[in-house]
């Protein structure tokens, strides 16, 4: 992996560990706990790859002023997981004695919540990706659960079954709609095929990032 | 919930906002949008102090209480760390070493994305609430700042009213961009 591909890498697993973190307190899961720890040292691996590249990529006193602050990403993003490590870790304080965990975490701003997928769903047979989950309801499905040892932070291509347990992260009101996609109650909406011209689409948001770029002070 | 569960809720949230609004100013490189996030760093120092101090209360009032205590105190102390790596990133941005285009690259390429739309003044959107439209259950893509004129408007709420001429901020898949950008300027209709 290039510099580029490790920060996206370090970034994308800075946001889903936090989730599973939050999840596993809220559900008790000691699975989705080791996910959370699997994920951290592969961060620890991500972030030594890209302190490597980085320091052999520096031929000049602009490259080093410029990576000093990749790296500060880099280092943050790796703080952001040992975070939730430290979070999950509260799995080993006795349940009784955090009863109001998962009662605060179900107020949470961004929703973490549970559903089952249904036989005659129309999601089933489908991969996430296909489904595009997240754009068609808000909520992003950060495990799939009752399979083998659940699957966590699932890529596009894993395919929904019925009787799945999934547990995903959003808004309260598309999780009530995910929930009728799952009990099968409406049939699943396939979104159209985009037809616009991504060349257009690339100009555009060039000029709005000059709005909102600092160049416009 | 009691007072000390939702000062702890409140501080979960905003440390994930935070993040969602580190990143965003690391992708444009934005300085007003890296100081948002110092602000809310500050403020949840104070409400750290807060949540510290109601919990020794609540301690030496009830001593059964104590490993709950334990336990709250063990969260702040985590979501603190989650709320100060978000300032370090704000704080590339601030020193100027945001310029980088690999750091742009590497946010636009991952699985959650942040993107802008511009709303014109023939877009379904004008003078709708979030809370109407449900922008992010239809598009995936959840608005986290709008510029409006020149100033910010940070974490929108359900009752927040979308005007021409906003510039939204939001984070969603991929897949969920063009039709929220085509919502924004007018090209799709269709909510």
């Amino acid at each position: 992996m290039n510099v580029r591909e490790l920060l996206t890498e370090m970034k994308d697993t800075s946001e889903v560990i936090v989730d599973l973190a939050y999840a596993s307190l809220m559900y008790n899961s000691d699975s989705m706990a080791e996910k959370v720890h699997d994920l951290e040292d592969d961060m620890d691996n991500l972030k030594f790859a890209i302190r490597y590249k980085v320091l052999m990529s520096c031929r000049t006193k602009e490259d080093a002023r410029q990576l000093s602050g990749l790296l500060q990403v880099a280092s943050a993003a790796d703080r952001i997981s040992d975070a939730a490590a430290d979070i999950v870790d509260l799995l080993d304080v006795p349940l009784e004695k955090r009863p109001f965990v998962p009662a605060m975490l179900y107020e949470s701003d961004e929703k973490i919540r549970a559903t089952k997928i249904k036989s005659d769903s129309g999601m089933v047979g489908y991969t996430i990706g296909e489904l595009a989950v997240e754009a068609c309801t808000g909520c992003k499905i950060i495990a799939l659960k009752g399979r083998q040892g659940g699957i966590y932070d699932p890529e596009d291509d894993v395919k929904i079954r019925a009787g799945d347990d999934i547990i995903v992260r959003g808004t309260e009101e598309g999780y009530n709609h995910l929930t009728e996609y799952a009990s099968g109650k409406i049939p699943w909406d396939f979104p159209e095929e985009s037809d616009e011209e991504p060349e257009e689409a690339e100009d555009e948001a060039e000029n709005l990032e000059d709005d909102i770029g600092d160049d416009d002070e | 919930m009691n007072r000390l569960e939702v000062m702890l809720l409140e501080l979960k949230d905003t440390s994930e906002f935070m993040v969602d609004l580190a990143y965003s100013s690391l992708l444009y490189n934005n300085k007003e949008i890296a100081e948002e996030v110092i602000f809310l760093s500050d403020t949840l120092d104070d409400l750290s102090t807060k949540i510290q101090d109601t919990a020794i209360e609540l301690g030496q009032s009830k001593s059964d209480e104590v490993a709950k205590i334990a336990v709250v105190i063990r969260l702040q102390t985590s979501i603190m760390y989650i709320a100060e790596a978000a300032k370090s990133i704000a704080d590339v941005v601030l020193r100027g070493l945001g310029e980088h285009p690999v750091l742009a690259m590497s946010i636009k390429e991952s699985e959650t994305t942040i993107a802008l739309g511009k709303v014109s003044d023939d877009s379904v959107l004008v003078g709708k609430t979030f809370g109407d439209v449900s922008l992010s259950t239809i598009s995936g893509m959840f608005v986290i700042a709008i510029k409006r004129d020149r100033t910010y408007i940070f974490g929108p709420g359900r009752g927040t009213v979308i005007q021409a001429g906003d510039v939204m901020i939001a984070k969603g898949p991929e897949e969920g961009v063009a039709y929220f950008k085509d919502l924004c300027d007018g090209t799709e209709k269709e909510l």
